[in-house]
């Protein structure tokens, strides 16, 4: 569904991102992991139109979407939540979600009818979906941590997407929270067969869930295969240990 | 032909020197300006008022020291340091508590005390326009190319330009305070954390630019009318220019004043009524292409 | 605001203030009547700039140029047309709106600080074109003497006129703030990254946002032809647009209704100010340090949080 080829992205000479390839099939779960600074939030900032590469492209559904502004990648159906709480933070929960359904549906173009009474229900779904539908009037400023992450999928729900792309969803979050985050996620992929790519540091999230890890090291794709093929990749190894000979986990 | 040339070349001689006289006061008053924004990032609205009390000042000290060539030298050194003293209690008093608010507000807040300058100045000075008289040493006239008469006094402006260009060069890029006030534009919180104190050091960049502000209006006391309402085109056409040239850029200053100096005196040359639109289409013109301004901005 | 006054307070309250502001011309002087109507349009012009400052996020430094542009338009064309003076009204709005498509169009591509500039600029130039093409506009002079149709020519009728306009446009700007694009607009305010993101093209509803800031900006100045008629360039010179912008800030800028009050609050102190000295600018610089230490948040801002903390 989403291929990444040979895309790269310098910034004032240093490779952020260096000749990295992603596959994501229909329905999958593919998680992209890696050290710190590998490059993982720079090839999801790619992908989504946020920057622009150097080199390589981004096919999606057959269309290359390489170098699109992000309006237009959310209007493809590709959604993305932020590392870093990213949210509309003097509006409540309900206002958050609702901006971006109505920019589904393109109605924030309307300039008469009250904003209270366009898209209530499909909003309500969303909110009911991810657990947030009894905190829905709740300034966001007054939300908890974990809550505040999972109001961040919930926007990116917003667009009615087919593929989510969620950049370190459970950073942050308290024991409960990961688990409901963790089974959120999976009930997007099951129940409503959203195409996910995630990245995540906590290795028993991504092999409890994922069904192929990309692996990238300073920029470039290592190994992207399964989780056993990952586990006991020398490789990915070398990168994360050190080069001894344990399989990971 | 040969003639038609040669006046066109002397009115236009003429006209670019009256141009660059006009350079210099605008890149005094524009540099202060540009330290202020550059290093401080405050836009600092009450600027022009500083130079309509330069004016003001120079125009007492002269008439106290008797109009002559003491009263001329003394406004020059008496204007600046008064207009610092203001600036200093202004900033002392008022402005370093507001560093940590957004730049609205500080902008806001130059507005207010150009409000409350420009009453100032009406209720000690008057509504009249008052009148400097050129100091005797400078009176009378250089003879350009072609026999042209150019006022000695601009031509002693010509010469002022270039040297405070070079005295404000050194202060910033070779005096210790210089260095600590460039890194602090760029980085507050390590100044902060190696040990110096910030807030002094914003103090002092501040009395400079106004002090330069001081200057400017004691410079242009007598060539013009000193006038209420002098603070507002001038605060105006300052803060073009050090958007034409680059936020915190002294050199952009310069380059800015002289684009905006000689679109002006050229402008009026090809089309008298309309002439000063010129400088205004330029500076639109130039951020159209580049809109950070022209040289390097420390923003 | 809502979430302290309750909606039903709020229009017995609203019904009450109509009433009065419908019946006092009858027996109040004429002067008060003017005093009003320039109240009632610069409070239109005023929540005009809080559309794109408050809700919007954006630098709009140079708001006056929209409205000294609509009264000039609106000038020009009833007095050198020969057609019928009610054209103007509709000349004015019209010009402003094309001046902000124009000018929007240019400063769209900057954002922030060098927005607000790049519009000083270009403001400036608007200025200093209408101030010296003396034969057309009346350079420095301005136009005085605007003829206006019979019925809208007396200080009473112009200031009914003025009324309704205003009533209308407040009510279509508060609707516009509450639908969809309105929650665009603030979406873009409080995080632009976001909002493109979620499928919002944030430049092209920050231009649609200029326009109709600048289209009842446009609307006030045509009314300012109505109550005052003159024009003249001090309104589209710097030292306005800042002075509407200390009007939202003083009203508070995170409400509705704020820069209306700002607006009310300067202009009565301005004459009550005036009628005892010749320094009401002095006094306008004090006031506004005053607001800029004690209430950032505006008159309104500090009520509300006053009243909140009560319940």
């Amino acid at each position: 569904m989403l291929q990444v080829k040979g895309l790269s992205k310098s910034f004032d000479g240093f490779k952020a991102v260096n000749n990295a390839n992603l596959d994501v099939q229909k329905g999958e779960i593919v998680a992209v992991i890696g050290p710190n600074g590998a490059g993982k939030t720079t090839l999801f900032n790619l992908i989504t139109g946020i920057i622009k590469p150097d080199s390589g492209s981004v096919i999606f559904k057959g269309e290359d979407i390489t170098g699109l502004p992000p309006y237009e990648i959310c209007r493809k159906r590709i959604s993305r939540s932020f590392q870093i709480v990213n949210i509309f933070p003097r509006l409540t929960v309900f206002e958050n979600t609702q901006i971006a359904v109505l920019a589904r549906f393109k109605k924030t173009w309307d300039l008469f009818t009250p904003s209270k009474k366009i898209a209530v229900e499909e909003t309500e779904e969303i909110l009911k979906s991810v657990g947030l539908f009894d905190k829905k009037d709740r300034v966001t400023g007054l939300l908890s941590h974990g809550d505040r992450k999972i109001l961040e999928i919930a926007m990116a729900l917003g667009g009615n997407p087919e593929f989510l792309i969620l950049d370190e969803p459970t950073a942050g979050m308290a024991p409960e929270e990961t688990s409901k985050c963790i089974e959120l996620i999976k009930s997007l992929s099951e129940k409503f067969g959203i195409t996910i790519l995630f990245c995540e540091h906590d290795m028993e999230i991504v092999f409890g869930i994922a069904n192929r890890i990309m692996v990238m090291v300073r920029g470039s794709t290592i190994i992207q295969g399964t989780c056993d093929e990952v586990r006991c990749n020398q490789a990915v190894q070398d990168a994360y240990l050190g080069g001894s000979d344990v399989c990971l986990m | 032909m040969d003639l038609i040339a040669q006046i066109f070349s002397t009115k236009i001689l003429s006209q670019i020197f009256v141009g660059l006289s006009r350079t210099t006061i605008l890149f005094i008053v524009s540099s202060g300006l540009s330290l202020i924004l550059g290093v401080l990032r405050i836009p600092n609205v009450a600027h022009g008022s500083l130079y309509m009390i330069g004016a003001f000042t120079a125009y007492t000290t002269s008439m106290v020291f008797g109009g002559g060539n003491t009263g001329f030298w003394m406004s020059l050194i008496i204007a600046p340091l008064f207009v610092a003293l203001i600036s200093l209690i202004a900033e002392r008093g008022l402005f370093q508590y507001l560093y940590e608010r957004e730049h609205l507000m500080l902008l806001l807040l130059t507005f207010a005390f150009s409000l409350v300058f420009g009453d100032l100045v009406k209720m000690v000075w008057g509504a009249e326009y008052k009148s400097v008289p050129v100091p005797p040493m400078f009176q009378g006239y250089v003879y350009l190319i072609g026999g042209l008469p150019f006022p000695l006094y601009n031509f002693f402006l010509l010469i002022i330009g270039p040297i405070v260009a070079i005295v404000l060069w050194l202060i910033v890029n070779k005096t210790k305070i210089g260095k600590i006030a460039r890194a602090a534009a760029v980085d507050r919180e390590m100044v902060d954390a190696v040990g110096i104190n910030v807030s002094w050091v914003f103090a002092y960049v501040f009395i400079i630019g106004c002090l330069l502000a001081g200057l400017g209006g004691a410079l242009v006391a007598p060539t013009v009318s000193v006038t209420l309402g002098m603070d507002h085109t001038l605060i105006m056409e300052a803060f073009l220019i050090v958007i034409m040239g680059g936020l915190g850029n002294i050199w952009g200053a310069l380059l800015g004043a002289l684009i905006f100096g000689l679109a002006q005196s050229l402008g009026i040359l090809i089309w008298p009524q309309f002439g000063i639109v010129f400088p205004y289409a330029a500076v639109i013109f130039v951020l159209l292409l580049r809109p950070t301004g022209l040289l390097k901005s420390t923003w | 605001m809502e979430k302290v006054f309750s909606r039903k307070k709020a229009i017995i309250w609203g019904f009450i203030g109509l009433i009065i502001l419908f019946i006092f011309p009858l027996f109040l002087p004429r002067f008060y009547v003017y005093l009003i109507s320039i109240i009632l349009l610069t409070g239109l012009l005023a929540t005009s700039l809080n559309i794109v400052l408050g809700y919007g996020g954006i630098f709009q430094f140079h708001h006056a140029v929209f409205y000294g542009a609509g009264a000039y338009a609106t000038a020009l064309m009833i007095i050198k047309s020969g057609l019928t003076p009610w054209l103007g009204f509709l000349v004015g709005p019209l010009v402003s709106v094309l001046l902000s498509l124009i000018m929007g169009i240019i400063c769209i591509r900057l954002s922030k600080l060098y927005f607000g500039m790049l519009q000083i600029s270009l403001g400036s130039l608007v200025w200093i074109i209408v101030y010296r093409w003396y034969s057309f506009t009346g350079g420095d002079d301005g136009i005085h003497g605007v003829p206006l149709p019979d019925i809208i020519s007396s200080p009473t009728s112009a200031y009914y006129f003025t009324l309704v306009i205003t009533l209308i446009s407040i009510f279509i700007m508060y609707k516009i703030i509450k639908s969809p694009f309105g929650s665009a607009l603030q979406g873009i305010r409080d995080n632009p990254v976001r909002s493109e993101m979620i499928g919002i093209n944030v430049k092209r509803h920050q231009l649609l946002a200029l326009i109709i800031a600048g289209f009842f900006a446009g609307i006030a100045g045509s009314l300012f032809v109505v109550v005052d008629n003159t024009v003249f360039p001090d309104m589209l010179f710097w030292t306005l647009s800042l002075e509407i912008l200390i009007m939202c800030l003083l009203g508070g800028w995170f409400s509705f209704l704020g820069p209306m009050l700002g607006a009310a609050i300067i202009i009565l102190l301005r004459t009550f100010v005036s009628t005892f000295t010749s320094y009401w600018t002095l006094v306008l610089g004090i006031l506004m340090m005053f607001v800029i230490f004690f209430l950032p948040n505006g008159v309104l801002g500090y009520i509300e949080e006053k009243l909140s903390k009560k319940s």
